[in-house]
């Protein structure tokens, strides 16, 4: 009997390489733009890109009012004209998905440098456990280095993060209670769950009249549930695929730069208080030395974009309007100097105030 | 964790392993974790329902045992019933009830509102409720001495391939095999791997592609023509067919690789030629639950006419009742009702009785009618509300007009769809391990072939619940 299931696993396994064989050939790339189309924006970098950025939506999306609807990566492009520099932009997109599809440029690719866009809502519990992550996870499992058929084994058994909407609305409610801040003294609440529920009672802002501001408020507190917490870089899983890529770079000789998008820091400021800016400020830090000390350039863009010129003035997103992107292009494209020095051409942002970045919180590299 | 998952596919073979290393002794240990650490993936929580209902009819199955009469065991089997339909009314039916009097106190100008409350119906509470209940009924008419040792008795309530969504076994067909010494057999084990093989095809492959059609289909009715419409109530008959046949099926397979045998739970009831028939194949471990304990009590068929009818409109709506707290399980219950009725009488007057020869044209006639009925009846049990049944019926009559078909069904689904529909004719009272070991070595495993591929490459890739979980 042994000898018979032996034989027959091994009759198995000859059955499934075979397979393997036959979905590759007539499969695979039909079920690739089915459920993976995201791959397309990575064939289509050429082999000769020089520089690579790698975003969300705040890359492309723009202003109706604005004179020059180009995206970030353009603007950055314009400082040197001379490079070849590309752009994977995908909606809603973070560093686990980014890690991925940096995996899947081809090994004969010449790209020298990447950029990736390092925004610091991700690594939040809201966004960790958004239901947008079902789909996109679902969209990365064809992506894997794996043999083909087996990643549409997984495909089909869901073999990746698949969790209903109520169950990662319950996973994000209950990060909001047992991440407590630390040192509690520092701090007026313990956790997200508190702060949100004081300031819903309190109210972030009366009117002129004295009436109770729901708007605000909701708005305030949405700003407390999106940017009050404290990046753990032993247990955040965004933490572990930015480690993951720096190892990618380092493996495929890239230099590497993250991005550090602008949020809005006077908004935040305005509705819940300073207590919420230096939390945001310390989360910046600790990212730029945790991956200075990777040898990683970062750009920290933080308090870089000024209130106007954010365009959802009722959500928290970095969609900036045309300066705010420029200003963000600017500076990246100042910290590729030390690569590309003398193709350098310097660009002029019309109508900028000088708006104050700390050296310190620019670039470490 | 569901039987299509990755992490089934890791559970089972850990769990079959252990179990043949283990001596037989201490199975039911093994089983009993891994049946509570199977249920526990769902909500953690919820295994104290389990426990609490398993603890309180194991005691009343004891204490009914001591007594001497009927009388004196009824308090013990009251307790039971109590527990049990006790738990299933307030996880299942509660906001049904709530909702239905705060709609009869709003008319009669009351003022009262009941709250309405926001839990997860804990997986398969209608399926274990009714096994542990059949246990009761049986200790209490002496039909089933109680069982004495609370690890069985517990493996009996949780066992993990049938908890969820049954076969709902009885405890004198089930518990006594956990107490036999299985050793390994390749045929058990072959024929386990078949079924699984064959579940997830019908599951993953037909089921899951179907839904996809089926839920355009249902989400907005008024914007198909009829025959969009047609195709997509058609379809919902296979799908959940194929989808709790499937599911039972995996169910059977992996009890089996253990050497335990649960019963058929479906037997191409597609074929039947006529309503009664239909529910001697369709979800066979129900209907005769219903049957025994049930049906029978009322009286059966052994009562005045007048009676018999009431018996029939009761077992049927109660098993429309069963399967959800909405008043379209009801009147699908009712419909299978007023069928069988109008059915038994038709043959009667007309001594339709004569048996047809398997797939003569007769036959194929009946089967087609009684899929036309089920049919209907489904639309009643897919919609959400009585208002979306009849929306749906409503598009269908007056949508003819509407031309530019919107619903779009790969070819490969019609090409699976024929196979399978097929393949029922080919099982037509067989089972497919049983059907598949007939044939040469070559022929089986180009089978197997043709199975593994389509289950990995066709398979639906949205994420569709077995629909039976929900009851």
């Amino acid at each position: 009997m042994r000898l018979k299931i032996i034989y027959k696993t091994i009759s198995l396994i000859a059955i499934l390489i075979a397979l393997n064989f036959i979905y590759q050939k007539w499969f695979f790339e039909n079920d690739l733009q089915k459920h993976s189309d995201i791959v397309n924006s990575v064939r289509n970098i050429p082999n000769n890109a020089d520089i690579i950025y790698i975003a969300e939506s705040s890359n492309k999306t723009f202003r109706e009012d604005d004179k020059d609807k180009r995206a970030i990566s353009d603007f950055i492009g314009d400082y040197y004209p001379q490079l070849n520099l590309h752009d994977i932009s995908n909606p809603a997109t973070h560093s686990g998905i980014y890690k991925v599809l940096l995996a899947s440029i081809p090994k004969e690719n010449q790209v020298k440098t990447i950029i990736v866009t390092l925004n610091i809502r991700s690594f939040d519990a809201s966004w960790i456990y958004s239901d947008l992550e079902t789909p996109l996870q679902k969209s990365m499992v064809l992506l894997k280095e794996k043999p083909p058929l087996y990643n549409r084994f997984l495909l089909s058994f869901k073999g990746y993060d698949i969790k209903t909407k109520k169950d990662r609305k319950e996973q994000f409610l209950e990060k909001w209670i047992v991440d407590e801040f630390k040192p509690s003294n520092e701090f007026q609440f313990k956790n997200v769950r508190e702060w949100d529920d004081w300031l819903a009672t309190k109210g972030a802002k009366k009117k002129e009249n004295g009436e109770y501001d729901k708007e605000n408020t909701e708005l305030a507190c949405h700003y407390v549930k999106t940017y009050a917490f404290q990046i753990d870089t032993m247990t955040n899983p965004r933490i572990q695929d930015f480690n993951d890529i720096v190892e990618l770079a380092k493996e495929r000789n890239w230099n590497l730069v993250f991005n550090l998008l602008g949020e809005n820091i006077e908004k935040a400021k305005e509705l819940v208080g300073d207590e919420l800016v230096m939390m945001m400020n310390k989360n910046a830090e600790l990212l730029v030395k945790y991956y200075h000390n990777k040898g990683v350039t970062v750009i920290n863009n933080l308090n870089s974009v000024e209130d106007e010129q954010f365009i959802d003035q009722n959500w928290t997103t970095e969609h900036y309007a045309e300066k705010g992107r420029k200003i963000i292009a600017r500076n990246t494209a100042f910290s590729l100097k030390k690569w590309y020095d003398k193709d350098f051409v310097g660009v002029e942002i019309k109508n900028s105030k000088n708006y104050f970045i700390p050296r310190r919180f620019l670039i470490a590299s | 964790m569901i039987f299509n998952s990755i992490e089934f596919i890791l559970f089972l073979p850990v769990v079959i392993i252990l179990y043949y290393l283990t001596p037989q002794r201490f199975r039911w240990v093994l089983l009993l974790a891994a049946s509570y650490y199977f249920y526990m993936s769902w909500k953690v929580e919820y295994i104290f329902l389990i426990i609490f209902s398993t603890l309180v009819d194991y005691f009343s199955g004891l204490m009914m045992e001591r007594q001497s009469s009927k009388k004196k065991r009824l308090p013990f089997l009251i307790l039971s019933l109590v527990t049990n339909l006790g738990l299933l009314f307030f996880f299942k039916y509660y906001n049904f009830g709530a909702e239905n009097l705060n709609l009869l106190f709003d008319k009669i100008g009351l003022s009262q509102d009941i709250p309405m409350m926001d839990f997860l119906l804990p997986v398969g509470i209608s399926f274990y409720t009714f096994q542990t209940l059949s246990y009761s009924i049986d200790v209490y008419f002496g039909r089933q001495k109680a069982e004495k040792h609370l690890g069985y008795f517990a493996l009996y309530v949780s066992f993990f391939p049938q908890l969820v969504a049954g076969p709902i076994e009885r405890f004198s067909s089930l518990t006594p095999q956990f107490k036999e010494n299985h050793t390994f057999t390749y045929e058990n084990f072959a024929n386990g791997l078949r079924l699984i093989l064959y579940g997830w095809f019908i599951k993953m492959v037909i089921a899951d592609n179907l839904a996809v059609v089926v839920e355009q289909i249902y989400a907005s009715p008024e914007n198909f023509s009829s025959l969009d419409i047609l195709t997509g109530i058609s379809f919902y008959s296979i799908q959940i067919y194929s989808d709790f046949y499937g599911y039972s099926i995996i169910a059977i397979g992996s009890a089996l690789i253990m050497g335990i045998k649960l019963m058929d739970n479906f037997k191409t009831p597609y074929l039947a030629k006529h309503i009664a028939e239909f529910w001697q194949r369709w979800h066979i471990s129900l209907s005769t639950w219903f049957r025994d304990y049930l049906y029978f009590p009322l009286g059966g068929n052994k009562v005045k006419l007048s009676r018999w009818v009431l018996n029939i409109l009761i077992v049927f709506i109660v098993s429309g009742f069963w399967h959800g707290a909405n008043w379209t399980f009801i009147i699908w219950g009712s419909i299978f009702g007023v069928t069988y009725l109008v059915e038994h009488l038709i043959n009667r007057l007309f001594k339709l009785q004569k048996e047809q020869k398997p797939f003569s044209l007769q036959h194929l006639m009946l089967a087609f009618k009684t899929f036309i009925i089920v049919t209907i009846a489904w639309v009643f049990f897919r919609s959400q509300s009585l208002d979306e049944a009849l929306q749906v019926f409503s598009s269908l009559f007056h949508n003819t007009n509407l031309s530019g078909t919107e619903l779009s069904t790969p070819m490969f689904v019609w090409v699976f769809l024929i196979l399978f529909m097929l393949s029922d004719f080919l099982l037509y009272n067989k089972r497919f391990d049983k059907w598949i070991a007939q044939f040469p070595l070559i022929g089986r495993w180009s089978i197997y072939t043709i199975l593994i591929f389509s289950i990995i490459v066709f398979a639906g890739v949205e994420d569709f619940p077995f629909i039976y979980f929900q009851f």
